[in-house]
């Protein structure tokens, strides 16, 4: 690859201007004429047969013009196949505290409410199910008739013998690792706005991550071809999983827009953001690992329980990514993994930021320095000695194409000064290290299909402008950045020339959405080979006019010119109108399919972990400990990214960053607090995000394994830094204080515990 | 979320207030920065059928200070005032101190002090939507019967979580306050009942006028620490103001340490003030000290830390507070809480 001018470059992001003029229009910023404003009504019981619903006194209301319950669309769903649990009104039961049971549609806000007041529900309390482990042991009062003890799905994968792996260890540890829920806490609440078209079709506009997914599933539950609904992402801000699937508002503002036959809109209050939730699950690990005293890693065992909710979610997804990506970072040659699923009467969990992985990946990267210190070696040197030799397929089959780890190690180890740190920093102080990685997004798409995973367009026209059509859902990432870039480099156009119109149902092909960071790797792969075959296009008749081969022309500058400089220059325009000549607009077509190699094993539960490529992190953290009030101030972070190249380095700094931050917070502060299935702290007062005043400098360092599939080299960078973070902290806590905190947030009470706990044992071991 | 339906009022007097909070009694709430009224307005914890809109009177603006009256700050004083006031860090290095730890800027340029003084006690089972509040059936505090905090008894147990008033209770702060029959000035302690339910002694048609701070509390050194998770945002979960005045050999001269946050009212530890005058430093006497603002605080679960850890971080607070104003030269420079 030659000198390239846009990619590789640091640049903003196309949206950027719109965000921060406040201009850009999200769900909430629009209206249309007529527009109803709906509202939802919640379940005050975790668990309770809903008896009856009277909505009659509601319907009387003067200015609501439709009252839905669960009779209206009984059609259950689910992201996934094996999971169509849901309703977006509750039928017969409601199963945690803010489950949905009637929505209303009226002329303001503040009629919606009143109306919601007067629906009658005549419940029947039931025994519900708050604890995971108690759960799991239910012989009655299941929350889905149809899952026994209230298990969601498990899975036991075995690879290699951990038992042959254990007896050849010198060091064997067991412990238990507990990690508190958390919550993806994007700035913008979900929103939704859908339009009853006069011609009987529905608009629905929504914060989304996964427009073709909501398409869909309002098609089931509405009960009207996809053909007839057109399904548009405006700008979105935030994600992080929590919009990555269909959030009961999006279909209920449409069956309420069908029924009134009125455009209705719904935005979420902050609260009703935790109780749409899909965050990140409580998640009980047994962790038992075996060294030798050379430090190489001979078995590792997880039994891995997360507390799912009420629903299926993408909770097999998340509890089989758990133990996949217990592979893939070291070379362990004996893995065993027991995972379970659980349903309590709580919301239901989903996918957030380093799915799965995050609670797993703080287990192992602690045990990793419990066992290091055990074993006397430095915690860096017991990582080195495990390194995988890539490419290579791991016992689980995971294939490994690029490996930036060791680059990202040895950087992060000189950068942070950890060799002259490690130990020494004095009173109070402490430097910590971990690794994390994650998937390029996944190889097999959650709907089994032969059809690619995106599709892109590029159409040229009289005007020369460069139009980009994609489904790719930008969600703050820079997805929309990301296609402009790769077709300015190829076209050698300006980025200025080329306009995105992307997460359209009605315009755009289908991308499958912003989860499992398959954007940049998939629709990026998808838009460079769209961007190759109207370059063909377009260089075909200037090489036909210049008597050459297409081969000895290249693009730059807004113009084509020969490769070695001899004869050939055409403005960009001009070669456009040739191409054009006899052909009209010009339209070219790009696609994405993971390789079949690329596709995992056979076995159950074998379709979640593949991925056309991983990215890699190491990162060093430093804190500060007060002994006395047990509060721990994150100082530094030093994170190194392998995302195979850097198409825009600004925004894969930016992404680190991000990743680091939310570490830091699920480390720290941030935790769902639950009484009896009630969620004490559904707001952003008292559910504690840092704020960038907490936030310490995260610098970050790009390390850049070029993928042999990737667009241009490129793998992912939103999401694999987010796991190094919270074990790094937890390891730096014991550098500083020597003591070991498993559980999670890492509170200055629990902090204070251990370290009072600590000194009994020293004064107990003096006497 | 939306909020219930009211009338909104702008009297432009300090009298026509207190006729307009007279005339409607309980139906009437005061709104100023509005920082603490319309959240809970927005989670339906008051239905006020008028929104008295004191912002327009000018008599209740404005910072004076002179060596014969003392401070008196108008009501309607922003945080963000009294935290850039030029001799803050001088004369009441406790109150700079304290209001530079409200909320975050936005609420400090908001936020009063006469509404940080009026400021609603916190609870986390009442400080709720509606929605959450009826999904328990309510608490004893609104539209219920039950204390969830300390179930069988009928007190309620909400706590003080304004910063500046255990600041001003260090340096013996009065209030002005208006009403049907005149003006009065009270004590600042006398301001506040200890009852989560029923907070602050005002009367009918009654409003905070001005905070008076007296001559003679002036130069006391001073700081306020106060234990959150965020240095950004967030309510105290505990608070503990001191303010004492140091002589040249290290003797104090008067002294006053007081707690927010793990009471329903801002509270003085009173044994502090007779047992540290005329004594000089000893770390034995500094953790008597901080003993005796355990035995004043009485953390219950109405936030989110539990209340051993609190009652551990009043005395240590209050120990590196006094250790921090005693041994320093000059102690009102102010470190971070913690």
């Amino acid at each position: 690859m030659g000198e390239m001018n846009v990619i590789g470059k640091r640049m903003a992001m196309t949206d950027a201007r719109a965000k921060v003029t406040g201009l850009g229009r999200y769900a909430d910023d629009l209206s249309v004429p007529g527009m109803l404003y709906g509202r939802i009504l919640h379940s005050p019981h975790p668990h309770a047969r809903i008896r009856s619903v009277d909505t009659l006194a509601a319907e009387a209301l003067e200015g609501v013009k439709a009252v839905a319950t669960g009779r209206d669309a009984p059609t259950p769903y689910g992201i996934l196949p094996i999971g169509h649990d849901e309703r977006v009104l509750a039928l017969d039961k409601a199963r945690y505290i803010g489950d949905n049971v009637a929505a209303v549609a009226a002329t303001s806000p503040e009629i919606a409410e009143e109306a919601l007041r007067l629906i009658r529900v005549d419940y029947e309390p039931l025994p519900a199910w708050f604890d995971p482990l108690e759960s799991m042991k239910a012989e009655e009062n299941w929350i889905h008739e149809k899952r026994a003890h209230n298990i969601e799905k498990e899975y036991h994968h075995h690879f290699g013998n951990v038992d042959e792996g254990f007896a050849q260890a010198d060091f064997v540890l067991e412990d238990r690792y507990y990690c508190g829920e958390v919550t993806h806490a994007a700035m913008e609440p979900h929103s939704t706005l859908a339009v009853w078209e006069p011609n009987e079709r529905l608009t629905v506009y929504s914060s989304t991550q996964v427009p073709f997914y909501l398409h869909r599933t309002l098609s089931a539950v509405c009960e009207m071809p996809m053909s007839r609904i057109r399904v548009v992402k405006p700008l979105v801000g935030g994600g992080f999983g929590g919009k990555s699937e269909i959030i009961p508002l999006e279909v209920a503002a449409s069956v309420l827009a069908k029924k009134a036959r009125r455009p209705v809109k719904i935005t979420y209050t902050r609260e009703e953001v935790f109780y749409a939730h899909r965050g990140r699950p409580i998640t009980i690990v047994d962790l038992k690992l075996g060294i030798t005293k050379e430090g190489r890693i001979t078995a590792a065992q997880a039994r891995i329980v997360q507390d799912g909710g009420a629903y299926c979610g993408y909770g097999p997804v998340t509890v089989l990514y758990s133990g996949a990506l217990l592979n893939a970072l070291y070379d362990i040659p004996n893995v065993k993994f027991d995972g379970f699923r659980v349903l309590t009467n709580k919301p239901a969990c989903g996918a957030m930021r380093g799915h799965g992985t995050v609670n797993a990946r703080f287990a192992f990267e602690s045990m990793l320095d419990q066992i290091a210190a055990r074993a006397g070696l430095d915690p860096v040197e017991l990582r080195r000695r495990n390194l995988l030799k890539a490419p290579c397929t791991t016992p689980n089959g995971l294939r490994v194409t690029s490996y930036g780890l060791p680059e990202c190690i040895e950087r992060v180890a000189e950068r942070s000064g950890w060799a002259e740190k490690r130990g020494k920093l004095g009173k109070g102080r402490g430097i910590g290290f971990a690794c994390s990685h994650y998937v390029s997004g996944a190889a097999n798409p959650i709907i089994r299909s032969n059809m690619p995973h995106t599709t892109v367009n590029i159409k040229i026209d009289r005007d020369a402008g460069i139009t980009v059509y994609s489904g790719a859902s930008e969600i703050g990432q820079g997805s929309d950045t990301m296609h402009v870039q790769i077709v300015a480099e190829v076209l050698g156009v300006r980025p200025e020339r080329v306009n995105l119109v992307a997460a359209d149902t009605e315009l755009t092909p289908v991308d499958l959405g912003s989860y499992s960071s398959r954007v940049t790797f998939m629709a990026g792969n998808a838009c460079l080979n769209a961007a190759r075959n109207m370059r063909a296009q377009i260089l075909g008749p200037v090489a036909r006019q210049f008597d050459c081969e297409t081969d000895d022309l290249e693009m730059r500058d807004e113009t084509i010119v020969s490769k070695n400089g001899a004869g050939v220059s055409m403005s960009f325009d001009d070669a456009v109108a040739l191409a054009m000549v006899g052909e009209g607009a010009l339209v070219a077509k790009g696609t994405y399919a993971p390789p079949e190699q690329a596709r995992g094993g056979k076995f159950k539960g074998a379709g979640v972990g593949p991925s056309p490529s991983y990215s890699y992190s190491a990162q060093a953290v430093e804190v500060k400990v007060d002994r006395e009030t047990g509060q721990v101030k994150v100082e530094r972070v030093v994170a190194a990214h392998d995302c195979g190249r850097a198409l825009n380095p600004l925004t894969v700094d930016g992404q680190v960053q991000g990743s680091v931050y939310m570490g830091m917070g699920q480390a720290v502060q941030e935790e769902m607090v639950w009484r009896e299935g009630r969620l004490m702290n559904p707001s952003f007062l008292e559910y504690r995000l840092p704020t960038t005043l907490e936030t310490p400098q995260i610098e970050s360092i790009i390390v850049e394994s070029i993928d042999p599939e990737g667009p241009f080299g490129a793998k992912e960078a939103g999401e694999g830094s987010l796991a190094a973070a919270i074990p790094a902290i937890a390891n730096a806590i014991y550098d500083a204080v020597g003591v070991r905190i498993t559980d999670v947030p890492i509170t200055p009470e629990r902090v204070l515990a251990a370290l009072r706990a600590k000194e009994e044992a020293e004064k107990g071991g003096a006497r | 979320m939306t909020m219930p339906g009211f009338r909104v009022i702008r009297p432009s007097s300090v009298d026509e207030a207190v006729r307009v909070l007279a005339d409607n009694g309980p139906e009437a709430m005061v709104i100023a920065g509005g920082t603490d009224v319309v959240p809970n307005l927005q989670m339906r914890l008051f239905a006020p059928r008028v929104l008295v809109d004191i912002k327009g009177i000018g008599e209740l603006r404005g910072i004076t200070c002179n060596d014969r009256v003392g401070l008196r700050m108008g009501a309607l004083t922003t945080l963000t005032e009294i935290a850039e006031w030029k001799f803050v860090e001088r004369c009441f290095p406790v109150l700079g101190s304290a209001v530079r730890s409200v909320a975050g800027p936005l609420q400090r340029n908001m936020g009063t002090i006469g509404g940080n003084l009026c400021l609603e006690t916190r609870c986390l089972w009442y400080n709720q939507s509606e929605f959450w509040r009826q999904s328990l059936g309510g608490c004893l505090k609104k539209q219920g019967d039950v204390c969830h905090v300390a179930p069988g008894g009928q007190r309620c147990w909400a706590v003080w979580s304004g910063d500046s008033a255990p600041a001003l209770l260090t340096v013996e702060a009065e209030l002005e306050i208006a009403g049907p029959g005149g003006r009065r000035r009270i004590p600042l302690a006398e301001f506040y009942r200890n009852d989560g339910m029923n907070r602050i002694a005002l009367g009918r048609g009654e409003l905070v006028v001005a905070v008076h701070v007296p001559v003679s509390s002036a130069f006391r050194r001073g700081v306020y620490r106060k234990l959150r998770v965020r240095d950004s945002i967030d309510y105290p979960l505990a608070g503990v103001a001191v303010a004492m005045k140091v002589d040249g050999q290290g003797i104090c001269r008067a002294a006053r340490v007081a707690l927010a946050a793990v009471n329903p009212a801002p509270q003085l530890v009173h044994a502090a003030a007779e047992r540290l005058e005329g004594k000089r430093y000893s770390a034995e006497l500094v953790e008597e000290i901080a003993h005796e603002a355990i035995r004043t605080a009485k953390p219950l679960t109405t936030s989110a830390s539990t209340p051993v850890y609190r009652r551990d971080m009043v005395r240590l607070f209050t120990r590196r507070a006094l250790e921090e104003l005693w041994q320093t030269r000059r102690g009102n420079g102010e470190k971070r809480a913690g």
